[in-house]
């Protein structure tokens, strides 16, 4: 591989992927995620264009909550809730190993 | 190639009624979640069930495995009949995606195709016409890095299997391997994209993007907080009680003069502004004091602490007493 094979890419803003973005990196509809925002499942921001932008953390919701739908046949409001918690849980590991305790 | 028995993976029997394969999935998938299992190969677990769970669940799928697969026994050398054509397009059992189709072993590709019913964007594209034209689907990898790539910048390679079109316009899974340039200053969690990286397009549909979302291996001194930076910084007695400047050696190699503030105790916050993660507006680096003692182990410092426990009058426990 030559050095003129390297990428470089674009390190994104906070809130900048669009509804079509979450919904193919989670290979779910658009609507899937429609929904689930208008349910208050997932949070979205609106940008000067009036277009919906969603943050990392909520790509990282948006793929854990299909999976526990589909997995576990989970109602959508009960997926969130599970993912709400393994959001305290990766928290709460970040906060003990900024103690230095693990 | 081995072959895999996938009743032996989820534990069920050869004539597993639907239910019995459905609650046997989910009692693996619940025991190897990769947020919460404490077994040591959770993932690599959890990809088998995955794919187990991928085949038994479809009635298709599950018929062509019995048919094929009958006189098998697992890890046993398998070969498909020549005559074999993968082309699974029913999509009957439980979803999922490319990326995860990716993760699945070479087994499952010579039996089901390489893509074997995946679903991009929810939708099974492979039924529609021939003139269909769709976007490549967005990816998404982890990337795990070392704290000094941040300070430092780096370039990584990065091995992942990306759904393509063959010759022939059928889907099948590429080996590739990427060499990404990772800029300084990039922290936990952030994402880089890779403009048309990502799966191919149908028809003449543009690639999708590759997302690569960034991880830090655990440091061995310091601790990471979004931009900030933690370290336990340890000091001697007398630099904690007089005061006095100590060395503090930064991720990308430099070094920082700190003053530690006359009086100082264990467990006393020093924050360095501008000296965490390099990102713009750059993190801050926050010194964690940790008062050492030196051992009392030859005569001489043994007589020191003699000397200070009877000149000092001090009492460690004296805010302690009612």
């Amino acid at each position: 591989m030559r050095d003129d094979d390297i990428l470089t890419g674009v390190i994104l803003e906070e809130a900048c992927l669009t509804l079509e973005q979450v919904a193919s990196v989670c290979s779910v509809t658009p609507d899937w995620v429609r929904l689930h925002v208008e349910e208050g499942l997932l949070s979205s921001v609106t940008d000067s264009a009036t277009e919906q932008r969603f943050t990392q953390r909520e790509l990282w919701r948006a793929r854990h909550m299909h999976r526990l739908e589909r997995d576990f046949d989970a109602a959508p409001e009960l997926a969130a809730l599970v993912a709400d918690m393994l959001e305290e849980l990766v928290r709460l590991r970040a906060h003990v190993r900024r103690a230095g305790l693990r | 190639m081995d072959f895999k028995d996938y009743y032996q993976t989820l534990g069920v029997a050869r004539n597993a009624t639907a239910e019995e394969i459905k609650k046997a999935f989910r009692k693996l998938a619940r025991k190897y979640h990769p947020d919460v299992s404490k077994e040591a190969d959770a993932e690599v677990r959890m990809k088998e069930v995955n794919e187990a769970y991928a085949v038994l669940s479809d009635p298709e799928k599950r018929a062509a495995y019995d048919q094929i697969g009958q006189g098998y026994q697992p890890g046993q050398d398998f070969r498909p009949p020549p005559n074999w054509e993968p082309d699974f397009r029913s999509g009957a059992g439980r979803a999922y995606s490319q990326a995860e189709a990716a993760d699945f072993s070479d087994f499952f590709s010579q039996l089901f195709g390489q893509r074997g019913g995946a679903r991009a964007g929810g939708g099974d594209f492979q039924a529609r016409g021939a003139d269909f034209q769709a976007r490549g689907q967005d990816q998404h990898a982890e990337v795990l890095l070392d704290l000094e790539d941040s300070f430092n910048g780096a370039t990584r390679q990065i091995n992942l299997r990306v759904p393509k079109l063959d010759d022939k316009g059928r889907i099948t899974l590429d080996d590739r391997t990427l060499k990404v340039k990772i800029p300084k200053g990039v922290r936990e969690g952030q994402m880089i994209r890779l403009n048309g990286q990502g799966g191919a397009g149908y028809g003449n549909g543009e690639a999708g993007d590759l997302l690569l979302e960034i991880h830090f291996r655990p440091h061995p001194r310091f601790r990471i907080d979004g931009r900030d930076l933690y370290l336990t910084l340890p000091v001697a007695p007398w630099e904690a009680a007089l005061g006095g400047v100590v060395p503090v050696d930064l991720p990308d190699g430099g070094q920082l003069k700190v003053r530690i503030p006359e009086g100082a105790q264990s467990g006393r916050q020093l924050r360095v502004r501008g000296k965490g993660i390099p990102s713009d507006p750059p993190g801050d680096l926050l010194l964690d004091l940790q008062v050492v003692l030196p051992p009392a182990s030859t005569p001489q410092a043994r007589e020191l602490y003699e000397t200070m426990a009877r000149e000092l009058a001090f009492d460690p426990r004296a805010e302690t007493r009612t």
